[in-house]
């Protein structure tokens, strides 16, 4: 190693309260061929403690490694500091000797070792860092919206005050969706032309582009640079470049022709809610089959909704839909008799007030089903079970209104295939993180609100598309991005076209390009990956994917972690058997600093290295800690499903410690010398438990074939 | 004293630092938006720290979202460093005492309480939690992450401690202190408190100590609580057998709240699915009116019937202690019409939602509207998160909210004021 690959080492010892022997640990950090001065400091996220990592960064080419309590907890204060002095930490490595060394390990030797091993991988690791800075990028201003409902024109009129450009693309002749045809909106008791006709106006005097009667077909490309596909009417197709994309397209409602029980589409006297809500606002309050008068109704909810056979959830809008329509009726019909069958009625926060209102109007609330509809002379019958009553009952009502599911728009799916987001099984658009990320999907650049995520009422929905714009304006940043480079860089000449990045990408990022300018002939045929560094969200799955080391992250190297694995596990052998664990960076950090920040204890034969999420480690990586000395290896992940990356991170770490285990057994290896665990930073105790488990293996397997002397060595094969 | 040049760059007042606060706070600073968090108790996170799993996600609560100073989808809430932000600041032990001057400009006085332990100074070294009880984590998760002291346990060491804290945190003699700051937005999030329904002497709640509230049972349920996650009695410590929970106390109830605190039923079902599944053989009962799981958590109702979680559609109609610790409960079947004696060990109570206290004289400072006493928008038709001229509200503050909810209108609050600035 050259002299300048050296680092600082700067041991902190928490107020002289940390339990390891620093005497020990400054004495041997001094002998490491890769420690190039030490500093034993005690406070060292405190003022003059900051003072010293910017002082040290100004050596070394600002390598720096920093071994202390948590840098999830001291990394912000440090780089602010430091970003606030104009200096660059992005060469600094942080080894946790507090919570995950001396707080957890009773014995000051052992835990004083372990620290000793983590900071020699460290500096390993940090020896091959390269810097990284902020980077700008320039986009298009320009945003598209597809559809033109309640939450695509708040999303449009909201990006357009953050000054975007914006385009409207609407598949039916005007604007407005479904709330243009509702004659009340609930909770505001205003029908939906009024809520909607000041953003109309709106609309108008902007310089938002509206383009109806278009089809949007398909859009390719990523965050800064889409091109959209679209034709109007039946016209050629036309395109247009934005630089994100609003999904707005809404719901449908179902029409349940496939129901023999109602007899929808064979009666004309069996509507849907919103069949009503069109009459009401027509003010043809008819019976459909003669013209006749309205006097008695009956409604029924949960129509193919709550239902295994059609759509398994609750539709949530129907109830408050019900009630609604039913207190219009009454205004149009006063003595008019309305009925409604329910299962559960749901209305949320106030409209239960709707509901109670209702009910002193005379709307009878009847809980059972539907058991038959049928036609005779006289008109419509309807029976009905009263579950209250334990009774059946006949009746003959001039309407039989069903609230039916709300459904995902059509064409969802195939706007996916190119688009990029995930759908949810029941077809609607699949939210990135249900929590905290609600309007944004899995693809970066890609913005789901309204309807198209889940049912939601007016007000929701513009909510909804107020908070979608702003995810977009942080994305976009006006058209100057300006973020941090820290992420996959591509080496296109090692990209030997297999798409794996492209496909397992849990945000979408790698694009596969067709290398038409190539000059090789051959080579022209051939699709490379190519990868914006800055719509990156820095897991590593492309990295462990790439056959070839093409794509790495620009932070953490195959060979750094390679470095780092074979410098930490220095001695390592069957006298002390180790257990190596990769921990992501996410929930697995959490759960294993909470167990410190609770002094509960585990065994100190254990090794930590940090990656940014669990897709990041290879095969190799596992195979690699094996031959270096590891007695086992674990990786602790994110509970399934809650990938912090964006879904399936943690799923390909499954899948490469599954391949490991097969191939360890193949060779006689035992394969449960490798194992996964899910972590939870509400339940440390997973930690724990894991930990036992798997140092309890690497005792029990005894020796591994490395230890023994008869492995056969792996060998890299260079061209 | 913080000075306002104009009205489209002064810093914005957010109240409360529960997760509709912090989100808005996060977002605002991301672009660039000095914010003043304000927060009455010593740690951030509101309501939802101690909802131990999350719906509709199943995980802890412990997330916050990720942003450009910690960037990433999400970030374990303990990391969340809100005190380093540089466009944040937070005040925790801080009450909000008086709002004058005009939209655009007001000049707010805030009352801090006693700061004995400097939460920027604080490593949580362990030094005083070591020597002295009156020193506390209230949480592994806490945030600031810093020690709490307690005056009242005081010992004689502490004066001691107090010397050799190695960051000099620890301040004995620490006074209130009150400021005036000029913002000029102020966005209300001051969430909802948990109904305790201790006047309602038909459950015997404050009577009887094994009746207990909701969010009472997600403290017992949290592995990081009191008694690890398992569940007991909190007369005498035994293990509980036999579990029934009642829904809308005090919701959907002419003399409480006519509304439904609409999220109770997903968190009832939500604890009856973690304690069947995962807290072996404890039968769980749940007295209902309706189930209301809208939209997906009807996932929880199917699963609820699916792990063996009865369901009884009635209202409860006696409960009466035994001497050996339990409760008989008589429970109405309106489906059976029929009365049932149930004898359970835990009773716990779905209560409503509530506005929190300090709401009230904030709406009226602020010449509000109201709704059932939550902060209502100033358009609904228009706008759900205006409240007035440069007041906006987000989250549990204007009726019960899920943590989604709360977060998306935060933003929407911060989408709002972006866009005014731009």
């Amino acid at each position: 190693m050259m002299t300048e690959n050296k680092s600082k080492v700067l041991l902190c010892t928490c107020g002289k309260q940390l339990g390891l022997d620093f005497g020990l640990l400054e004495d041997n950090v001094g002998k490491l061929k890769l420690a190039s001065t030490i500093v034993v400091h005690d406070t060292l996220c405190q003022e003059q403690g900051l003072s010293v990592i910017a002082e040290s960064l100004k050596e070394n080419n600002g390598r720096v490694v920093i071994a202390a309590c948590t840098n999830q907890k001291i990394q912000p204060k440090i780089d602010e500091f430091l970003r606030n002095r104009g200096l660059n930490p992005s060469q600094i490595q942080y080894v946790n000797i507090r919570e995950h060394c001396a707080w957890v390990h009773e014995d000051v030797n052992e835990a004083t070792q372990k620290a000793l091993d983590m900071i020699r991988g460290t500096l390993a690791r940090s020896a091959l860092s390269s810097s990284y800075e902020t980077a700008r990028r320039e986009v298009p201003a320009h945003v598209t919206v597809i559809g033109g409902g309640i939450a695509g024109i708040e999303a449009a009129l909201s990006l357009h005050k953050f000054g975007y450009d914006v385009t409207i693309f609407e598949i039916s002749d005007d604007l407005g969706g479904h709330v243009a045809k509702l004659p009340v909106v609930a909770p505001t008791g205003k029908p939906g032309r009024e809520i909607l006709s000041g953003r109309l106006k709106a609309l108008e005097n902007s310089s938002i582009q509206v383009l109806t009667n278009t089809r949007v077909k398909f859009i390719e490309g990523e965050m800064g640079n889409f091109t959209v596909h679209y034709s109007i009417e039946s016209d050629e197709e036309q395109t247009l470049t934005t630089s994100a994309v609003v999904m707005a397209t809404g719901f449908k409602e179902f029409k349940p022709t496939m129901m023999d029980e109602y007899r929808y589409g064979k009666s004309p006297d069996v509507i849907t809610q919103f069949d009503l809500s069109q009459m009401i606002l027509s003010g043809n309050l008819k019976r459909p089959s003669d013209g006749g008068d309205v006097k008695e109704v009956v409604m029924v909810q949960c129509v193919g909704s709550r239902s295994e056979d059609y759509k398994r959830d609750c539709s949530k809008l129907c109830c408050t839909f019900a009630i609604d329509n039913s207190l219009e009726i009454l205004k149009l019909v006063p003595d008019a008799k309305v009925r409604v069958v329910y299962m559960d009625i749901r209305v949320p926060f106030e409209n239960e007030m709707i509901y109670k209102e209702s009910r002193e109007k005379g709307v009878d609330y009847i809980r059972g089903r539907v058991s038959m509809v049928w036609e005779e002379d006289d008109g419509l019958h309807v029976k009905f079970y009263d579950s209250l009553l334990d009774q059946y009952f006949e009746t003959t009502p001039d309407l039989l209104v069903l609230s039916t599911a709300i459904l995902p728009s059509d064409s969802l799916e195939e706007l996916s295939e190119t688009l990029g987001y995930a759908l949810e099984s029941d077809g609607h658009i699949k939210e990135l993180y249900g929590k905290l990320r609600r309007t944004e999907t899995r693809r970066r650049g890609v913005v789901a609100v309204g309807a198209v995520t889940h049912p939601q009422f007016v007000f929701e929905s513009i909510t909804d598309a107020q908070a979608g714009a702003l995810i977009i304006h942080n994305e976009l940043q006006g058209g100057k991005i300006e973020r941090v480079a820290r992420g996959a860089v591509l080496n296109v000449d090692d990209c030997v076209g297999c798409s794996l990045c492209a496909q397992q990408c849990p945000r979408g990022v790698p694009l596969m390009i067709e290398q038409t300018e190539a000059e090789d002939e051959e080579q022209k045929i051939l699709f490379k990956a190519s990868i914006e560094t800055l719509n990156c969200h820095s897991c590593g799955v492309c990295q462990s994917l790439c056959p070839t080391g093409a794509t790495q992250l620009c932070f953490l190297s195959n060979e750094q972690l390679w470095e780092q694995i074979k410098a930490t596990l220095e001695g390592a052998g069957p006298d002390y058997p180790i257990t190596l664990c990769f921990y992501c960076e996410e929930c697995s950090v959490s759960t294993m600093d909470i167990a410190g920040t609770r002094h509960m204890t585990y065994p100190a034969s254990t090794r930590f290295i940090p990656v940014p999420c669990a897709g990041r480690i290879s095969i190799i990586d596992i195979l690699k800690a094996l031959e270096n000395g590891a007695s086992t290896v674990m990786i602790a992940a994110c509970e399934k499903d809650r990938c912090h990356i964006g879904g399936t991170g943690n799923e390909i770490a499954q899948v490469q410690v599954n391949v490991a285990r097969e191939i360890l057994n193949a060779i006689g290896w035992k394969g449960e010398r490798v194992d996964m665990f899910r972590m939870f930073s509400a339940e440390p105790e997973r930690f724990v438990y894991a930990i036992k488990i798997m140092t309890k293996r690497a005792k029990e397997l005894g020796p591994t074939p490395v230890h023994q002397g008869t492995a056969g060595k792996w060998v890299e094969v260079s061209e | 004293m913080v000075e306002v040049n104009d009205t489209l760059s002064g810093p914005v007042l957010i109240i409360g630092a529960g997760v509709a606060g912090m989100t808005a706070a996060i977002e605002l600073a991301d672009s660039d938006i000095k914010t003043i968090l304000v927060e009455k108790k010593q740690t951030i996170g509101g309501n939802a720290l101690e909802l131990y799993k999350a719906f509709p996600t199943d995980d802890c609560f412990y997330c916050f979202e990720g942003s450009r100073f910690r960037p990433g989808i999400r970030k374990c809430f303990y990391r969340s460093a809100m005190l380093d932000n540089p466009n944040i600041d937070l005040r925790t032990n801080t009450r909000v005492d008086e709002i004058t001057g005009n939209p655009g400009n007001f000049k707010v006085k805030l009352t801090t309480g006693p700061m004995y332990v400097d939460p920027k100074r604080c490593i949580m070294c362990g030094l005083c939690l070591k020597r002295s009880g009156a020193f506390s984590l209230i949480s592994p998760q806490c945030q600031p992450q810093a020690v709490f002291y307690d005056p009242s346990l005081a010992e004689e060491s502490v004066k001691e401690i107090e010397k050799e804290c190695p960051t000099k945190a620890i301040n004995l003699n620490a006074q209130s202190t009150e400021e005036q700051v000029e913002v000029s937005d102020i966005i209300l999030a001051t969430g909802y408190t948990e109904m305790r329904p201790v006047n309602m002497d038909e459950y015997g709640y404050g009577k009887y100590p094994n009746v207990i509230t909701q969010l009472e049972l997600a403290r017992m349920l949290d592995p990081n609580g009191e008694s690890a996650g398992a569940l007991i009695r909190p007369s005498d410590g035994a293990p509980v057998k036999r579990v029934m929970m009642v829904q809308c106390v005090g919701s959907r109830d002419e003399n409480y709240n006519l509304y439904c605190s609409k999220i109770c039923c997903v968190f009832a079902l939500k604890h009856a699915n973690i304690i069947v599944n995962e807290r072996n053989g404890i039968k769980t009962t749940v007295v209902y009116m309706d189930i209301r799981t809208y939209d997906r958590h009807e996932r929880y109702y199917r699963e609820a019937r699916e792990s063996g979680v009865r369901f009884v559609r009635g209202r409860v109609h006696l409960v009466r202690p035994n001497p050996d610790g339990s409760l008989d409960i008589i429970v109405y079947d309106s489906l059976l019409d029929r009365y049932l004696s149930y004898n359970i060990d835990l009773f716990v109570l779905s209560t409503a939602l509530e506005p929190s206290e300090e709401d009230e004289t904030l709406q009226r400072t602020l010449g509000l509207n109201t709704s059932s006493g939550f902060v209502a928008p100033l358009d609904l038709a228009n706008d759900s998160v205006v409240a007035g001229d440069h007041v906006y509200v987000c989250g549990a503050a204007m009726g019960p909210a899920e943590v989604p909810e709360s977060v998306t209108q935060a933003r929407a609050v911060v989408s709002k004021i972006l866009q005014g600035r731009q």
